[in-house]
């Protein structure tokens, strides 16, 4: 069968199905990333905060946010007095 | 799997492409040998290529390994099968065996991806990334590590949800979603293997809490935090991510433990804990670093005097026995040990623990062979019959072993071994010839 270059991801779409758990983990990183945008579009926040506001396990906060600062989404913005924990910020 | 197998030949096999692997090939290949090398990984460099610095010098790691990837991707007598796996090997006669080799498909043409990265923007998804030690996220669509060689995205195919974006993203169209698995069968005349070490899991050891609590982690995981290539823009602790600023090290964690079934000393924890002390105060200048170890080991080239600069900076070494560890309500972690010196049972605090995690065997090789026996040793290690004579020979004849597939060592020891390995199969193709 002569598949198109570019287009190979609908040939194998036939004949793998995507397992529950992938589709699953894309539907919950997606409304984990768009909340912690939509969060700091207001204000930059901490971990803590965010922590609060998610209501999530905090390591897994510190997962996600970590991951939007590596792909771009967020920056680190200012550490606190104590020099503990830093704020993050919309990449602008 | 694709329909046909390939047939190719070589002089020599080498499987793994660590340090002590890609040296072997490269003596070689620079001898006139023609070499496979199997790596089961993405990448070449082993566990070399994803630390920070190395010790007694603190030389750069990435920047020593960097370029002898390169040499051994470019050589024109080295062919390297990634993401490939050994699954059966026969001596056929006195002086040649035949491998069958399995290479999973990648999912991206490998000649034709420039490493752009635009396929890791376009992808939606998000997993752990192994290579940073599940520390933060990777794509499905992805680059293993900025210095990976080859330098070519894969496609995680089980996290993978088929949406075609990083094929839309690609330029020169590379991603290719019909790739399937092939199967080599390979003759090959003499092997080397180098399918080096596994870390300890300290899941293992319970009373430790790791996995429990989240600012427990691994050496390996401090390590990526320290490297230039690190998880994030700083030291923090994954459980909140607060820069630390009580650091506890336990050294020996699955090393000379016999409950766990590791009597054994991993030769390099000491060393690298030492190592990793020293670049934490730099890194934090206002951090306190406490060591808590049974004995030092500091037996190498210029280790001693590694060990005194580390006490010279101000780590703190306590020789002590970890009985537990518990989690404070601000994550925390509280420390019973034995303090050794003062036979007394003491309780410390810290804001992060990092378990100095052992040396264990990797077994991956011994049932390769269904006609001849691949000795092991006591601890699962290759077997070397002859250590003082021919320290590289195995059971079988004309199968050599390379680095750490032996035992516990440090960079240079590998590369050591690594020479003898491939000057021993030197001489046994010459011999055979
Ligand atoms: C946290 C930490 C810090 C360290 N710091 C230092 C330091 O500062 N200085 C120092 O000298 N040493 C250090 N070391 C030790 C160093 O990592 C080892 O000495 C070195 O990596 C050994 O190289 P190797 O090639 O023998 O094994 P590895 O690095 O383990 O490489 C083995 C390769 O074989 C591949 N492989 C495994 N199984 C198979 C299979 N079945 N088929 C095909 N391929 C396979 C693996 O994917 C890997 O690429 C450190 C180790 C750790 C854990
Ligand atoms: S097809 Fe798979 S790898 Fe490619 S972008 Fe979509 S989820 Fe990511
Ligand atoms: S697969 Fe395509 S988009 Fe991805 S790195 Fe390679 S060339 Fe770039």
């Amino acid at each position: 069968m002569e598949v198109e270059k570019g287009k190979t991801f609908k040939y194998l779409r036939e004949k793998r199905e995507v397992s529950q758990e992938a589709k699953d983990n894309l539907k919950r990183f997606n409304q984990i990333k768009k909340t912690i945008l939509d969060l700091l579009k207001e204000s930059d926040l901490t971990i803590e905060q965010l922590t609060q506001k998610l209501n999530m396990p905090k390591n897994e906060v510190v997962f996600y946010l970590m991951s939007l600062v590596k792909f771009g989404y967020v920056q680190t913005g200012a550490i606190d007095e104590m020099d503990e924990y830093f704020s993050y910020k919309l990449k602008k | 799997m694709q329909g046909q197998i390939e047939e190719a030949s070589y002089d020599v096999l080498v499987i793994g492409g660590g340090i002590a692997g890609g040296e072997a090939a490269l003596n070689l290949a620079n001898n006139g040998f023609k070499v496979l090398i199997i790596e089961k990984d993405l990448s070449i460099g082993g566990k070399m290529i994803l630390l920070s610095k190395v010790f007694p010098t603190l030389d750069c790691s990435a920047c020593i390994t960097t370029p002898k990837v390169s040499e051994i991707s470019r050589h024109p007598a080295i062919t390297i099968f990634t993401g490939s796996e050994v699954q059966k090997i026969i001596k056929k006669d006195y002086n040649s065996f035949e491998v069958e080799v399995l290479k999973n498909p990648r999912y991206v043409i490998e000649e034709e991806c420039t490493g752009c990265q635009l396929c890791e923007q376009a992808c939606p998804v998000i997993v752990k990334d192994e290579y940073q030690f599940n520390l933060v996220g990777r794509k499905a669509a992805f680059i293993p590590f900025t210095i990976a060689s080859p330098k070519v995205a894969a496609i995680d195919i089980e996290n993978c949800t088929l949406c075609g974006a990083c094929e839309k993203a690609c330029p020169p169209k590379c991603i290719d979603f019909t790739q399937e698995k092939e199967e080599y069968r390979i003759k090959i005349k003499s092997i080397i293997i180098a399918t080096g070490f596994k870390l300890f899991d300290p899941l293992m050891m319970p009373r430790y809490g790791f996995g429990l609590y989240k600012n427990i982690i691994t050496s390996m995981q401090m390590e990526r935090q320290l490297a230039p290539t690190r998880p994030f823009n700083t030291i923090l602790r994954p459980g909140d991510g607060k820069v630390p600023c009580k650091v506890a090290y336990v050294l020996c964690t699955g090393s000379r433990d016999a409950t766990i079934g590791n009597p054994i000393c991993s030769q390099i924890c000491c060393m690298y804990s030492i190592k990793q002390a020293q670049l934490l105060m730099g890194a934090l200048p206002m951090a306190d670093v406490t060591i808590y170890y049974l004995n030092i080991r500091s037996f190498g080239k210029g280790f001693e005097e590694f060990y005194e600069q580390a006490k010279g900076m101000g780590v703190n070494f306590v020789k002590g026995k970890i009985g537990k560890i518990s989690e404070l309500e601000n994550g925390n972690l509280m420390l019973r040990y034995e303090d050794i010196n003062e036979n007394k049972v003491k309780e410390a605090e810290h804001d992060i623990v990092v378990l100095s995690v052992g040396v264990i065997a990797n077994q991956d090789t011994a049932a390769l062979f269904p006609d001849e026996q691949l000795k092991l040793d006591s601890f699962n290690f290759i077997n070397q019959p002859d250590p003082l004579a021919t320290p590289a020979r195995t059971s079988i004849d004309g199968v050599f072993v390379a680095g750490t597939a032996s035992g516990p060592m440090d960079i240079p020891d590998s590369i050591l071994s690594a020479g003898s390995a491939s000057s021993e199969a030197m001489s046994y193709l010459i011999q055979k010839k």
